[in-house]
């Protein structure tokens, strides 16, 4: 432990897992909108559009700071989300192909503009191909300062625009119905979620940027049953799964942080998947089962009064053989949870071999309100 | 056009002529709409249409799939742009009315996974009323669960909307409308997929509302029940076909102009104006009708 402590009160490090607490949960709580919105597929096009404009911007500005290259990466996804609207309307390709499209050119442009910088040995240009997959040790105090303000400004707005922006992601067309200016909030909150986009590649890196701001807020999704809940855990999400990357790939140089934050990230995403109670999928296994067990008790019930009515005695006592003939290998089970239950009990035969059961009083009862149920 | 003959007093039956000398334009009817047409990818949805309707009717819009149902409720409520025509709401352009206004849309318009409960969806109908910024508080949360109570869904103002039945889900909508507390309602469809118990609370309310004054203008899908529940009726297939009472309305002759000859009588059932008429099996397929006396108005445009 005192080897970690050593490594958390080290100034680049607390300067790198700030950055990654930051970054967490602003991409936390803008992700949430974006996935309700179904905007993935537009933070993925907008992170790796932005390739471009990061090495343009650092042409321009000669330093690696992050402001310009922000900028340059924000006026690159604006020229390409113009690109794929144009695409969409004049063309015949669809969206997801515009999108794809575009991407994907913007991308290839970013990268051969980054190797044309590092071949030609730009003074300055030392870790710029760090936001291709994000390095956390370069951040500078100065660029904490953008994030920091870009995060306010992005949570500020959720808080003063709660429901607005609740009734926009849930229903836009009631919305728009009371004369709300639609369009209007709609831009803000993109250009949000882009802005989050933007400050996060230096961390985490053009190519998984769209995890981070989607895979929190999918977690998050699981847990929670209101939007509140929600957006609070995917920040917490957000923001455990940065600095868990941060930190890892500080203790390890040479481990590109995006990755690893990415991982993280993720890794809560299966958790969620398969545990969250409700939407889990094993929750959901598990109550399957149990209806099921429920529904096979149930009709082993009703079947042992049916017989003993046939028999004209309710205390008449079935043999488990004719249980096991009707529902095979489940009736041992199905007898177990009831006499667990206490609806059946076993008797001696008078005659006969094998097990025999009757249903005790409650037992009749029980069967008797089935029987009426499924009458009705 | 196919209009019905009317004392020509009737309110609905005035031509679209602009008095010019008042701020108010037909402030006697509820909803007045005046050459609209409106068009999706260079195909009119809606035609031409001029439509009155007077105040504290409860009327249906009733046309084949594609006729333009949805298109002319979404044209009223400013959303999808209108190519021409004006809209007057009690006499005042409907942009300024939007308060006035309260909006039933699709069930299947929206995504019920969304993490929210029955009451909070209630309550964003106040939403319009509080202005910007300010949050809903507990006044308005009484009003929300009265609303509820009115649906018959109190019960369930907690629970997960993603865990309601279709029709518990539709009577949320519902209850939403109700909070608007609006002088006029526009119902797109709110009796589609709901069991017989919800449909007769549905019209129940729809009922109370009418007594209450309201205007109230539903899109419904099914003719049988047409001069049941409804005592104004609005028959539309791109162009209005016919409008005005139910009682003068409801014939066979019009429902056969709006669908086209795709009605079947069923055996056996006296005059139309008692029901007891089926569209046909092709309705379904959204071909829609061609319009009739046409002046080449392009039919079975995409329903928006």
């Amino acid at each position: 432990m005192d080897g970690l402590w050593e490594i958390v009160s080290d100034f680049t490090v607390r300067n790198a897992l700030l950055g990654a607490l930051i970054l967490g949960t602003l991409s936390g709580v803008l992700g949430t909108f974006a996935v309700l919105r179904e905007q993935s597929l537009l933070g993925d096009a907008l992170s790796h559009a932005a390739l471009p404009g990061i090495c343009i911007g650092f042409l321009i500005a000669g330093s690696r700071q992050l402001w310009p290259l922000a900028l340059g990466a924000l006026a690159a996804g604006a020229v390409a989300s113009w690109c794929v609207l144009l695409l969409v309307r004049y063309s015949r390709l669809k969206a997801d192909a515009s999108m794809g499209v575009v991407l994907s050119t913007f991308f290839a442009a970013g990268t051969v503009l980054l190797t044309y910088i590092q071949n030609h040995q730009l003074p300055g240009q030392a870790g710029l191909d760090s936001f291709l997959f994000g390095q956390a040790a370069g951040l500078l105090p100065s660029d904490l300062w953008v994030m920091g303000a870009v995060a306010a400004a992005g949570v500020g707005l959720v808080l003063v625009f709660w429901k607005e922006f609740k009734l926009l992601t849930f229903d836009p067309g009631f919305a728009r119905s009371l004369g709300w200016p639609v369009r209007l909030l709609e831009g803000l909150l993109t250009s949000m979620i882009a802005l989050a986009v933007v400050v996060g590649l230096q961390m985490v890196g053009v190519v998984l940027m769209v995890a981070m701001l989607i895979a929190p807020a999918a977690a998050a999704r699981q847990w929670a049953r209101r939007l509140e809940t929600m957006v609070v855990l995917a920040a917490l999400f957000g923001a455990t799964s940065g600095m868990a990357g941060t930190l890892i790939s500080l203790v390890r140089p040479g481990l590109a942080t995006g990755p690893l934050i990415v991982l993280a990230a993720t890794g809560l995403v299966v958790v969620s998947l398969l545990i969250a109670p409700e939407r889990g999928l094993v929750w959901r296994a598990v109550q399957r089962r149990r209806t099921r067990a429920a529904l096979e008790s149930g009709r082993v019930l009703v079947d042992m009064l049916q017989l003993a009515r046939a028999h004209g005695d309710e205390s008449y006592a079935s043999a488990q053989g004719m249980i096991s003939a009707v529902y095979g290998a489940d009736a041992e089970a199905a007898l177990l949870r009831l006499e667990k239950a206490g609806l059946v009990e076993p008797v001696t035969p008078e005659h006969g071999t094998g097990r025999h059961w009757h249903l005790t009083e409650k037992g009749r009862e029980a069967a008797r309100r089935l029987l009426k149920e499924r009458e009705e | 056009m196919m209009d019905v003959q009317q004392p020509a007093k009737s309110p609905w039956e005035r031509s679209g002529a602009r008095h010019g000398d008042t701020a108010l334009h037909e402030p006697s009817l509820a909803l007045h709409i005046e050459d609209l047409t409106v068009s999706y990818e260079y195909r009119p949805v809606l035609w031409d249409i001029d439509l009155n309707i007077p105040p504290g009717v409860l009327g249906a819009v009733v046309g084949p799939n594609g006729a333009g149902k949805s298109t002319l409720i979404k044209a009223v409520l400013g959303l999808v742009p209108v190519a021409a025509g004006h809209i007057y709401i009690f006499g005042r352009s409907h942009r300024e009315q939007l308060s006035r206004i309260g909006y039933v849309p699709q069930r299947t318009s929206v995504d019920w996974d969304f993490p929210t409960t029955a009451l909070d969806v209630v309550l964003m109908g106040l939403y319009g009323r509080l202005g910007w910024i300010r949050r809903p508080g507990r006044a308005e949360r009484a009003r929300a669960m009265a609303a509820l109570e009115q649906v018959g869904m109190a019960p369930y103002a907690d629970r997960q909307i993603s865990q309601l039945s279709g029709g518990q889900q539709q009577r949320v909508f519902l209850a939403r409308a109700l909070v608007q507390d609006a002088d006029l309602y526009l119902m797109d469809e709110p009796m589609a997929g709901v069991d017989a118990t919800t449909e007769r609370q549905i019209i129940g309310l729809l009922r109370d509302l009418r007594s209450r004054g309201k205007t109230v203008l539903v899109v419904h899908h099914d003719l049988q029940t047409v001069p049941q529940y409804f005592d104004w009726l609005v028959l539309l297939n791109v162009r209005i076909i016919a409008q005005g009472p139910i009682e003068q309305v409801y014939t066979l002759e019009n429902l056969r102009h709006t669908y086209g000859g795709q009605i079947r009588l069923l055996q056996g059932v006296p005059a139309p104006d008692t029901a007891a008429l089926q569209v046909g099996a092709n309705e379904a397929a959204g071909t829609g009708a061609s319009a009739p006396g046409g002046t080449g108005a392009p039919t079975g445009a995409p329903e928006r």
